[in-house]
């Protein structure tokens, strides 16, 4: 599973990254082909939501790897390491009620019904269900992530804590 | 309905406590509504109203200014503000105050971020400040304060988020609008250190013959023409961005593009601190900042359309019209259940939670809704900077080295002058809306 995660994790950030870089040139066309060449072209701005959804959601997974969402670690800070541990897992098992229910769940039925129904972009003349996968693996990912956790804290000896 | 209400506000403080990430808690909150309403399929909805709430291409502008701000700020842009307010505000007693308060502004502004502005300027201010006799909590105060007026100052996301969420009001206008309130609570904190700076000097005034700020090449080496020079390209970012989206040449989105273009010529070819070898290092620290806002936004989305669905706006626009129909009570208790919410809650969540709900009330009282988002954003921003939850008093205290109590305790003054500014952003409606107008936004 760490394996697994590990490598998921590295994955992440190189498409991440590409695609951040390749959401910066496809605006960036768009404005150009519109004052330079005078033609302004609809499918940058469709291209750029698409990948701008792909970023938000597969960047959230290896935000959630890394710890950063934000959250109130107040009371967190004040518990003694036992509580801090069971809390711990408590996080963990919230995220992945909502990576598995929300995103893996409700994400992947809106993306197959959605492929299924057919529907194409208008100006990319892709299938509809295509931008809506973004939730669905992310969710897989933001998953096995937080399997990998609750096995590092179980498996943690205790004092270390 | 009323037990719908109560589960949400329950079960979110109760989830919120256990320091599960807001956006998790969110979309749980959503969940457990959702599952309540027996005739929606509730996950199929909140995967749609999650994934089409970040499907804009205004919000496209967000990662853009996150990257321009980014690579401003990776090389010596910090440096070059704080030599330029030196110049501008240091000369005169308790200079390194309002130098603090001026540079956070203007890099709050240009970077986008109050969190940037508060770690990168706070960075080198707060200990200055120190060698300087002022007393730490008071320099953590200014400099954390200062930094969220560039959320008003533009180009700032948070008023990108607003405009999409609000629908009928242009992010042009809402830049504009934002400049003079925002220019209204930097005075006011530089009013405050004005009044406060005897007291904070904890060895008494030293800093005439103190060692000045630690800046490489040292202050003094440099002339006059050359600091303006050096920090004229960076303040140029907002220029361009405002004169393009003003002239009608391009969108918010399209000036973001070209504000990365700049920053990027800038940092690389003219400043020459960016190498090639970081963009890709950049490109993913955009892209982790974008998705850490863009989980948020989604998840409130989904969160607002379940109370939409629920007519819980109306139902709240109807309760507090009861309770009065004077515009300056009800303004009062709009403003005093959004910096109750700000302390808790952060800025993006806050604005896509509660513009569906308050924003019908405040047009309703004849309230226009750039000048609602202007009061929203003012409001919010006092939140930033109170526990339990802050991001830029968390950030300020880490960089500055000092615990949360006690600069609460010094900020006590602070937060009164953002009251103040926020009292007058709220009742004095030309102070947002006198921009737009002249410019014809409205």
């Amino acid at each position: 599973m760490n394996y697994l995660a590990v490598c998921l994790n590295k994955i992440l950030e190189v498409v991440v990254t590409i695609l951040v870089a390749a959401l910066v040139f496809v605006v960036l066309w768009g404005v150009l082909s519109r004052f330079v060449i005078n033609v302004p072209s609809r499918w940058t701005e469709e291209l750029a939501t698409q990948i701008l959804a792909w970023i938000s959601m597969l960047g959230a997974a290896v935000v959630f790897r890394r710890h950063e969402h934000l959250g109130v670690d107040y009371f967190f800070n004040k518990w003694d390491p036992q509580a801090r541990r069971i809390n711990e897992i408590i996080i963990q098992l919230a995220i992945l009620v909502f990576a598995s229910g929300v995103m893996i769940w409700g994400g992947g039925c809106l993306a197959w019904a959605t492929w299924n129904s057919g529907q194409i972009t208008p100006a990319l003349g892709f299938r509809s269900g295509l931008v809506y996968l973004c939730v669905p693996l992310s969710g897989l990912c933001i998953a096995v992530f937080a399997i990998d956790e609750i096995g590092k804290i179980i498996t943690k000896p205790g004092e270390e804590w | 309905m009323e037990s719908q209400v109560l589960i949400v506000v329950v079960s979110f403080l109760a989830l919120l406590c256990l320091n599960i990430p807001v956006a998790v808690v969110i979309g749980l909150c959503t969940l457990i509504v959702m599952l309540s309403m027996p005739e929606v399929p509730a996950t199929y909805v909140m995967a749609q109203r999650m994934s089409n709430g970040i499907s804009s291409f205004p919000l496209l502008a967000i990662p853009f200014f996150i990257m321009a701000g980014i690579l401003m700020g990776e090389g010596g842009m910090s440096r070059r503000l704080i030599r330029l307010a030196t110049l501008l505000v240091g000369g005169f007693r308790g200079g390194l105050a309002y130098v603090s308060t001026l540079t956070c502004m203007l890099f709050g502004a240009i970077s986008g971020s109050a969190t940037a502005a508060v770690s990168s300027i706070g960075g080198t201010m707060i200990p200055a400040m120190r060698n300087h006799g002022y007393d730490r909590d008071f320099s953590i105060s200014v400099t954390t304060t200062a930094a969220t007026t560039g959320l008003l100052i533009p180009p700032s996301n948070i008023m990108i988020v607003y405009a999409v969420v609000a629908g009928n009001v242009s992010v042009a206008a809402m830049f504009m609008a934002g400049v003079l309130p925002g220019i209204l609570v930097g005075l006011l904190i530089m009013a405050t250190c004005w009044f406060l700076v005897d007291g904070a000097m904890v060895q008494g005034e030293q800093m005439r013959d103190a060692k000045p700020i630690d800046a490489d090449p040292p202050i003094e080496s440099v002339s006059r023409a050359q600091v303006v020079l050096s920090a004229l390209p960076s303040l140029l970012l907002i220029l361009i961005v405002l004169a393009g989206i003003l002239g009608g040449v391009f969108s918010a989105t399209e000036a973001s593009a070209i504000a990365v273009l700049y920053a990027f010529l800038m940092s690389f070819v003219f400043y020459r601190e960016v190498r090639l070898q970081d963009l890709p290092n950049i490109c993913f620290r955009t892209g982790i900042m974008t998705s850490g806002v863009f989980l948020l936004i989604s998840t409130s989305q989904a969160m607002s359309w379940a109370l939409a669905y629920l007519n819980i706006p109306q139902t709240i626009a109807s309760l507090m019209l009861e309770v009065s129909e004077n515009r300056v009570i009800v303004l009062l208790l709009i403003n005093a259940v959004l910096l109750f919410v700000g302390t808790f809650m952060d800025m993006t969540p806050a604005v896509l939670i509660f513009t569906p709900i308050f924003l019908p009330v405040a047009e309703k009282l004849g309230m226009h809704p750039v000048h609602f988002g202007v009061m929203m954003v003012a409001n919010l921003c006092i939140g930033l900077c109170t526990p339990p939850v802050g991001t830029c008093l968390f950030v300020g205290c880490s960089v500055g080295r000092s615990s949360i109590a006690s600069v609460t305790k010094a900020m006590l003054p602070f937060f009164v002058s953002m009251i103040l500014a926020l009292i007058a952003t709220t009742f004095l409606p030309f102070l947002s809306l006198w921009i737009p107008q002249l410019l014809d936004l409205l």
